[in-house]
């Protein structure tokens, strides 16, 4: 394996899979999956942290839901039936709150995954090891996602028992196609945040502003229509809104989408625009903080 | 890049290799309001700017145990970055185990084993055996074989027995080892260490002393060793390079180094208590002496404090300066003629120290 | 040491101590602009979400059955109010938390704890600095409120709300210093922070009335500063009363207040003492 050497230099033996093949591949999926292990140990090895924010989701989906139900003095709301075709505040409600988790995974999980290497101050031992900084990012991308399936389905289980959910079962399957397309789309958003955070000083401000934004421009506890007509045609840049709009189509009865479009077509456009966007400010941001020297730097 | 004078049998070669700073100002925001403004523009582009590395062309052989010494600050750890590929470099380029540290960086991450200094390099939040078998995992190795060398690496640093305990639970030594161990995980032909007794108690240093000469010995590894105690590359290595203000001044064995003082050259008093203004006061009192430096001990352990006259008639000055001492009172408690050490060496060269408090190892 | 002296000069350098504090604390706001311009901005990307769903749901700006239950049908102006008096709670809960964990995480923390004055001295500094800039985080939210989202405010009522707010603050003040003396002891005291804020969220009146809360959820409410200061502040400007309508609130508040600051006083001087025997601060 030692090509490509500098003319006359023959010497020690280096066996380490570089290049398109499959070996690569394989060395850097299983790093993508001892990256995630990685974080599961860690995230464990704080018990109470972890407990916080296992309940966190259930805790901030609660006021969307209490206010809901106050202002329409019950579960049903006319006006909500009149834009989009039901009028069950708490099932629209749910269904929109469920992606939530999923944009934190893009913003703070992934984004921040770097970050957090640079905490513990491992940055560097990472970097200096031949495998793909992407792939510490999408070990993190990895984990949080399990992490959040495992909390939604919890969340799921108690808002059902709660409350009860109007949801067609059989549109489950459809609409987890929809939800892999957004997420590939938000591992890519993930992978430009990644970048941000580790030349950005406040980043974390950055994070929240891209957060806030996403939340707003994402039809999650109202329909797309309410937004200003500029905001909503902002909002297809996000994987979120077409999604969410695709998801409510083949989970709610009588559900009338608020914009119609091709929302395959649509999100498979933004995978691969967020996906490719994201890797190249990535490759970007590793070449100038090399050249900064502020890798170790917090 | 052309890699004019480049035969072939080194390990590591450096091209010309640069690397700058600049210097950031922090002042708030509000700071640009403020008037530094006017004499900002004034200073020159070399106050804004460090030169951590300057032009370094240094060759190291297969094999070879090679120091690099130099005073805090001199760009040891900018250098061994450098060749890590963790810093790119502004001017020159390098070539590790054949493989260009610009272009293959890949292929130069899979040659190296790099120990860097820092308290937490590793995760103290994972056992030993779960922290190298991830970066078993981050230098691509395949499972089976990872858990052999795994346990072949903890064996040898004498840690099977505590493996399965998290790092916040180790000593500093202890995590020292496990941070060597990583860095042998994939067997890589050269090794970079940088400072990596920094901090250790003298048994623990001479282990890990031991352990780098056997590397060298037994497994032929290429190892670059940064350090700034002279005792250390003296005993460990075979040849030294010193640097100061990201320049190698010297390169050479260091038995070569020290023959270039001449025992005519070289006085080195230990006293207590020396006046602070010894140095300029012995100067005036010796001409045709290069330098006279004072090298703080740490008298409250019992070291006492050196004061080296190195350089031109050195010899000639002994009671000269020992007349001086006594009328000053100051409690002189041995004295030595012509036996320098690098750090002499070192001196005689820049005239700067290379680091107060010496004599850790 | 010649104890007398220390004593005599202890007023005045206790002054000192919070004056050097707070200008410490204020040049580290003027150093980070952003994080200043976050908290002037961002609380209003939180409740907008809650404006528009509100929209959505009822079609309008005004709820009848929102009404019955909170008094007021005007959504709207009832949580931005809440959103912005509740981040007076997520400065404190975390300002001052933080500020003693950055102390620790830089090692200037041992310095301080090894000095020879008061502690908790230097913490009203820090929290006297905290409110000053919430304040300043306030009121530019509401000048924003009242640009975009038609909030309305009179000029004669000001100076019961800023009444209101310092019988907030104090209270908060205590609970800082709870936090504070954990965050001594517990490296996860960031979590129990966390955990503050969301007793905070859910049981006070921010996002809805207490009311609308089964009776055990109201009941913890009615232990929370927050939930006192929220329903007097919305009483002077939505409904339009007066201090005297409201007494009963102020008079909750004022026990709450004494309770948290007692308590809060007492468990970090106790926790101080405790970490130097132990010697657990610089375990960060
Ligand atoms: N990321 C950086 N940004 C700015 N300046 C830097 C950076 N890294 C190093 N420097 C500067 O470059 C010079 C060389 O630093 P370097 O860390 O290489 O020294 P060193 O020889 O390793 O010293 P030490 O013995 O203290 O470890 C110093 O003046 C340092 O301030
Ligand atoms: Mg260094």
């Amino acid at each position: 394996m030692n090509k490509n050497r500098v003319k006359g230099h023959e010497l020690g033996e280096v066996t380490c899979p570089t290049g398109f093949n499959w070996t690569n591949l394989k060395a850097e999926l299983r790093a993508i999956w001892e990256s995630s292990i990685k974080a599961w140990k860690i995230e464990l090895a704080y018990p109470v942290s972890f407990l916080r924010q296992s309940v966190s989701p259930l805790i901030i989906l609660l006021p969307f839901l209490i206010y809901g139900m106050v202002l329409v003095g019950g579960r049903y709301s006319e006006n909500l039936e009149r834009m989009v075709g039901t009028g069950d505040v708490v099932t629209f409600i749910f269904t929109g709150y469920v992606i939530m988790g999923f944009i934190g995974t893009a913003v703070w999980a992934m984004g921040f995954s770097i970050r957090g290497e640079q905490w513990f101050g491992t940055l560097e031992s990472i970097f200096v090891t031949p495998t793909s900084r992407l792939s510490l990012v999408l070990g993190m991308a990895l984990h949080s996602t399990v992490h959040q399936s495992i909390g939604t389905a919890v969340e799921f289980a108690i808002i059902y028992a709660v409350f009860g959910l109007g949801l067609k079962i059989g549109g489950i399957l459809p609409a987890l196609g929809i939800f892999v397309l957004m997420m590939l789309a938000l591992y890519g958003f993930g992978i430009l945040v990644s970048a941000l955070s580790l030349v950005l000083k406040e980043g974390w401000i950055v994070a929240e502003g891209l957060h806030s934004i996403m939340m707003i421009l994402s039809p999650v506890v109202y329909p797309l229509v309410v937004l200003p007509t500029v905001a909503q045609q902002a909002s297809a840049i996000f994987p979120t809104a077409p999604a969410l709009v695709g998801m409510r189509v083949f989970l709610i009865e009588n559900y009338q989408p608020e914009v119609i479009g091709n929302i395959f077509l649509h999100l498979l456009a933004l995978d691969a625009a967020w996906i490719l966007f994201g890797i190249l400010v990535f490759h970007l941001t590793d070449i100038y903080v090399r050249k900064k020297g502020s890798l170790e730097k917090y | 890049m052309d890699y004019t004078e480049d035969d072939g049998t080194y390990s590591i070669q450096t091209f010309d290799l640069t690397k700058r700073f600049t210097k950031k100002k922090h002042r708030g925001i509000f700071g640009f309001l403020r008037k530094e403004r006017k004499q900002r523009k004034q200073q020159s582009e070399s106050s804004r700017v460090t030169v951590a590395l300057d032009h370094i062309n240094i060759k190291i052989r297969s094999g070879e145990l090679f120091g690099l010494l130099g005073p805090n600050g001199a760009g040891k750890t900018t250098l061994v970055k450098c060749l890590s590929t963790i810093l790119i470099p502004d001017k020159g380029t390098a070539v590790v185990n054949g493989f260009d540290i610009r272009k293959q960086t890949s292929m130069v991450r899979a040659s190296l084993g790099l120990v860097i200094g820092g308290e937490r390099t590793l995760y103290w939040k994972l056992t030993a055996r779960d922290n190298l078998m991830y970066f078993a995992s981050l230098y691509k190795m395949p499972r089976n074989q990872a858990k052999e060398r795994v346990e072949e690496l903890l064996e040898k640093m004498q840690l099977s027995d505590r493996a399965d305990e998290r790092l916040e639970d180790y000593s500093t030594g202890m995590r020292q080892k496990i941070a060597i161990a990583r860095s042998l995980l994939h067997d890589p032909s050269i090794l970079l260490l940088d400072e990596p007794t920094l901090g250790l108690d003298p048994t623990f240093s001479k282990q890990i002393r031991g352990q780098i000469r056997e590397l060298s010995d037994k497994h032929g590894k290429t190892i670059l060793l940064t350090t700034h105690y002279m005792d250390e590359a003296d005993q460990l290595c075979d040849r030294v390079a010193f640097i100061n203000d990201g320049k190698v001044v010297a390169v050479d064995d260091p038995d070569s180094l020290k023959a270039t003082v001449k025992e005519t050259e070289l006085v080195e008093i230990t006293c207590f208590n020396p006046p602070l203004d010894v140095e300029r006061h012995l100067k005036s009192l010796c001409p045709g002496v290069d330098i006279i430096t004072l090298v703080h001990g740490d008298e409250t352990k019992g070291n006492p404090s050196k004061i080296k006259i190195i350089g031109g008639n050195a010899e000639e000055h002994i009671s000269t300066a020992i007349d001086a001492l006594r009328k000053k009172n100051v409690r002189i408690s041995s004295l030595n003629v012509g036996v320098p050490t690098l750090e002499d060496v070192f001196i005689k060269l820049t005239g700067a120290k290379l680091a107060e408090g010496e004599g850790r190892g | 040491m010649p104890r007398n002296v220390l004593l005599q000069s202890s007023a005045k350098s206790n002054f000192f101590i919070v004056w050097s504090e707070v200008v410490k604390n204020l040049k580290f706001l003027l150093a980070y602009p952003i994080v200043f311009v976050f908290w002037a901005i961002f609380p209003i990307f939180w409740f907008i979400p809650f404006v528009l769903q509100g929209q959505a749901f009822v079609g309008g700006l005004q709820s009848p059955s929102f009404g019955e239950v909170a008094g007021t049908e005007e959504f709207i102006p009832f949580i931005i109010l809440g959103a912005i008096l509740n981040s007076y709670v997520l400065t404190s809960l975390y300002g001052m938390g933080e500020s003693i964990r950055r102390e620790a995480y830089r090692g200037t923390l041992d310095y301080i704890l090894s000095s020879p004055c008061n502690k908790a001295f230097i913490l009203i500094g820090k929290a006297l600095s905290e409110s000053f800039s919430s304040t300043l985080y306030a009121i530019s939210q509401l000048a924003i409120s009242i640009l975009f989202f038609g909030m309305e405010l009179t000029l004669g009522i000001i100076m019961p709300v800023i009444f209101i707010i310092i019988l907030l603050i104090l209270g908060l003040y205590g609970l800082a210093l709870i936090l504070a003396a954990a965050s001594l002891r517990y490296k996860q005291a960031h979590d129990m922070a966390h955990a503050l804020e969301y007793v905070f969220y859910v049981f006070s009146p921010v996002r809805y009335p207490v009311a609308s809360l089964p009776l055990w959820g109201q009941i913890i409410g009615r232990l929370l500063p927050l939930t006192y200061a929220l329903i007097a502040v919305r009483s002077l400007i939505l409904l339009k009363q007066n201090l005297p309508a409201i007494y009963l609130e102020i008079l909750a508040l004022l026990i709450i207040d004494g309770i948290m600051i007692l308590t809060g006083f007492y468990l970090f001087n106790w926790m101080e003492e405790k970490t130097k025997t132990s010697g657990t601060i610089s375990h960060y």
